[in-house]
């Protein structure tokens, strides 16, 4: 079956679920089970639309990348929405849209309907955001998410002028052929998809969201959304623009104060919920280098590791803010001891981002590193061969450092604090802390899977 | 300081725009046609041709409700998520007329009251020519809604019907999809054209792009309205 | 010309949303953007000479046409805007509500 039907079922669902609101709950459900059982049974072939080849028409791009960003970001958003639907049933027309929006992004073959899919799952962002209460602070995210979709707009036309093409492939052959030329518009591509990613100097909105956000909010922007915009970064950094030399340079230092800012503020901070998001910005930051210097395959399996992690710490630190009211890791101490195997699984989560062995963390972190030192690893940067290593090295010790403080915190032994948890976020919590286990434990095949990402010629994505 | 800083950045902006536009040798500022882009196919018929591979008169119709239709059907999406948005923040169960301390006189009541129809016929005479004259379901479906706004102004205890607007924003919505898996069905792609496309610059031409462009008039004439009754209207406390 | 009209308009609204403080005022300027950019797409496409994209009776034997691409993207791309505009003042409302004032410098916050 073809891919366009994980676009077209959750439009239709949308469009309908607004006449019969009460199934739409159900509807909801019922469509991101869909949307994350469909990826293994559908062709692995690209999808034309229209009846028109690309580039006159627009395609959608099927391959092993998609295919592992589908299945990681819907089975995400199905256990986020099964949480928390309960408690938004108002929102579920919205979240529809922004399952065919995600979906949108991880499959478009063409850079004019991306930056459509971004509008769309951008604008879905921003109602889900309303849920926190603070229009002004959701206001200033759409202002942020709107230019940086603006930028992102005009650095696609000025391309669009000089090569005459909107399509993914044929764009990566022209940037190829005219490097010099194209800096200025990625540039400004870059700084347009650097908004919603979070990246150093565009992620004030960041605070203003996360720092408010509640079970739903926080766990959809911090682990879905997240997860989904590092890949797409992925797609046209792997597949569209190859940057190398000076521009390569910059970007990557950017990143890299973006990691050690994120990392410093998170250490500063002492509230759970900004050391969480700032820690994601550190993240963001570290998945964007990592696609950026080449390393693609293990870059994709960060995201989804800190994806999975994020979701449980978030999902966790909301859960106690509303029980207990105040986000004060003083506040919050001793939550754990009366709730262990939350606890339990917040320190594997954390442990895991950390990049403790035993965790699926760790074999992303290692092999990233280990990446670097390979053999056949060109670097397209001067000094780039360690320098990255050792940033990420530092962001590690730092987030090691403020996550002890967290968890000690947390694990205070006197304490009065009861919180209740559902028995099924309680359950999905402890299976996705299984799941870190289990692929921390089964080493070799995830690093066989990573593998088979990449074709023989080294070139990640396109086929 | 942080005014200059700002003008700083725009001029930087604009510096940088006009100098990558001049390094550009390899299409020049004003060239002398698309030979070279992809939009040479887009154009590939003409007029009175039997059956073309693309039927509307109008180009850019023919890029926007075929070629690049899936776009289209992400930016209905669009209007449908903001629109629901602008309701979800708004809306109430319970809602009455915002007042604006403003009351029409009889001018205003009558002269509407005649221009409703002009305008309302307009809108829907451009969104039905979509194909072969510039317009179409977009600009088609504003103009409907204005005349939606026009009532709203005359009158200040006027409401629509929004219910009878959600129907119809849900059903033409569905319709544009289920049309889209039809093709996918009945001919081998998801919104593929499988009418036959008729005679380039006849009114009942281009296959299945009037239905699409009437269903998207439909669409944004109903949203659009949606949101100014929205906007014109307040919880009752 | 055409496009310098619009880098113009670029500056101007990135000027506004850097420097104003008050709710409405950043939507204009996120319009004023918008309308910029809409303008810098439509001429892209544009060359000397051109017909509008359109099969006429009257229409010559090998039309030299513009570029009629960007024009249909310029369609979506305002489309967007209507609808990001929407949800913005719809917010500025919810924001009005919450704090009874639409200047950013006011409200105690940030």
């Amino acid at each position: 079956m073809s891919a366009i039907l994980l676009i077209a079922v959750p439009l239709l669902a949308a469009f309908i679920s607004i006449l019969v609101k009460k199934v739409s709950p159900y509807l909801l459900l019922l469509v991101s089970l869909f949307a994350l059982v469909y990826p293994f049974f559908m062709d692995m072939s690209d999808v034309i639309i229209g009846g028109f080849d690309s580039p006159i028409g627009i395609n959608l791009v099927v391959n092993k990348f998609a295919l592992t960003s589908l299945i990681a970001v819907n089975g995400l958003f199905f256990l986020v929405v099964a949480v928390n639907i309960a408690q938004y049933k108002k929102l579920s027309s919205i979240l529809l849209v922004a399952l065919a929006g995600l979906n949108g992004l991880l499959l478009t073959g063409d850079l004019f309907n991306l930056f459509v899919f971004i509008e769309i799952s951008g604008i879905a962002a921003y109602l889900i955001t309303t849920t926190n209460k603070k229009p002004l602070q959701t206001f200033n995210y759409l202002v942020a998410g709107t230019v940086g979709s603006s930028l992102y707009l005009l650095g696609l036309i000025i391309l669009y002028n000089m090569s005459g093409t909107l399509n993914m492939a044929d764009m990566a052959t022209f940037v190829e052929g005219n490097g010099m030329y194209t800096l200025f518009p990625f540039l400004l591509m870059f700084i347009g998809l650097g908004v919603e990613a979070k990246l150093l100097p565009f992620n004030s909105w960041v605070k203003g969201i996360l720092g408010h956000s509640n079970n739903l909010s926080g766990a959809m922007i911090a682990s879905v959304y997240a997860t989904a915009i590092a890949l797409v970064f992925g797609k046209l950094l792997a597949g569209v623009f190859q940057i190398e030399g000076t521009l390569a340079l910059i970007i990557a230092l950017v990143l890299g104060i973006t990691i050690l800012a994120g990392e410093a503020m998170a250490y500063a901070s002492t509230k759970a919920r900004e050391i969480l998001l700032y820690s994601s910005i550190a993240q963001a930051g570290i998945v964007i280098l990592l696609f950026t210097v080449g390393l693609g395959a293990w870059a994709t399996f960060f995201a989804i590791a800190n994806g999975v992690s994020k979701f449980i710490l978030f999902g966790v630190v909301n859960r106690l803010t509303e029980e207990v009211g105040s986000d004060e890791m003083d506040q919050l101490k001793g939550s754990f001891v009366n709730n262990k195997l939350i606890g339990v699984s917040f320190t594997v989560a954390a442990l895991s981002i950390l990049g403790l062995p035993l965790f699926f963390g760790f074999v992303v972190k290692m092999n990233s590193l280990i990446g670097f030192f390979e053999p056949d690893f060109v670097s397209n940067l001067p000094g780039g061969n360690f320098i990255f290593p050792i940033i990420i090295l530092v962001a590690s010790v730092i987030e090691g450092v403020y996550f002890v403080k967290l968890l000690t915190k947390l694990w205070y032994k006197d304490s009065d604090v009861k919180v209740n948890f559902t028995p099924l976020f309680k359950y999905v919590v402890v299976v996705l802390a299984v799941a870190l286990i289990v692929f921390g434990l089964f080493q070799g095949e995830v690093e066989e899977l990573v593998a088979s990402l990449i074709n023989p010629g080294g070139v990640f994505i396109w086929n | 300081m942080k005014n200059f800083l700002a003008l700083l950045a725009a001029l930087g902006l604009g510096v940088l725009i006009i100098l990558s536009l001049q390094n550009n040798t390899l299409f020049n500022e004003y060239g002398e046609d698309v030979t070279g882009r992809d939009s040479e196919e887009y154009g590939d018929r003409e007029y009175g041709e039997e059956n073309p591979a693309s039927g509307p008169a109008n180009i850019v119709t023919s890029i926007v409700a075929d070629f690049r239709s899936f776009d289209t059907l992400g930016e209905i999406t669009v209007l449908f998520v903001s629109s629901l948005g602008v309701a979800l923040l708004l809306g109430g169960t319970k809602q009455k007329r915002l007042d604006l301390g403003f009351h029409p006189n009889f001018m205003l009541r009558i002269g509407s009251k005649a221009l409703f129809g002009i305008i309302l016929m307009t809108g829907v005479y451009v969104t039905i020519h979509g194909h072969l004259t510039p317009g179409g379901g977009f600009p088609g479906g504003a103009m409907i809604a204005s005349s939606m706004l026009l009532l709203y102004l005359a009158d200040d205890t006027f409401r629509a019907k929004i219910k009878g607007f959600k129907i119809l924003e849900s059903v033409a919505g569905s319709l544009y999809v289920l049309i889209g898996i039809a093709g996918l069905f009945f001919a081998d792609y998801f919104l593929e054209n499988f009418l036959n496309n008729g005679v380039v610059g006849d009114l009942l031409s281009a296959g299945i792009i009037p239905l699409i462009y009437v269903l998207i008039g439909l669409k944004v004439g109903s949203e659009i309205s949606g949101v100014i009754d929205n906007f014109l209207t307040e919880e009752v406390v | 010309m055409l496009q310098f009209a619009a880098i113009i308009l670029l500056m101007l609204g990135l000027y506004g949303l850097l420097t104003q403080r008050n709710v409405i005022k950043i939507i204009i300027s996120l319009n004023i953007l918008e309308i910029g950019l809409n303008l810098f797409i439509i001429s892209v496409g544009y060359f000397e000479g051109g017909l509008a994209p359109i099969f006429t009776s009257e229409t010559p034997a090998n039309p030299n046409f513009v570029d009629p691409l960007p024009q249909a993207l310029v369609l979506t791309a305002i489309v967007i805007g209507v609808g990001t505009t929407a949800l913005g003042l719809a917010l500025a409302r919810k924001i009005y509500q919450k704090y009874g004032t639409l200047n950013l410098d006011e409200m105690g916050e940030n």
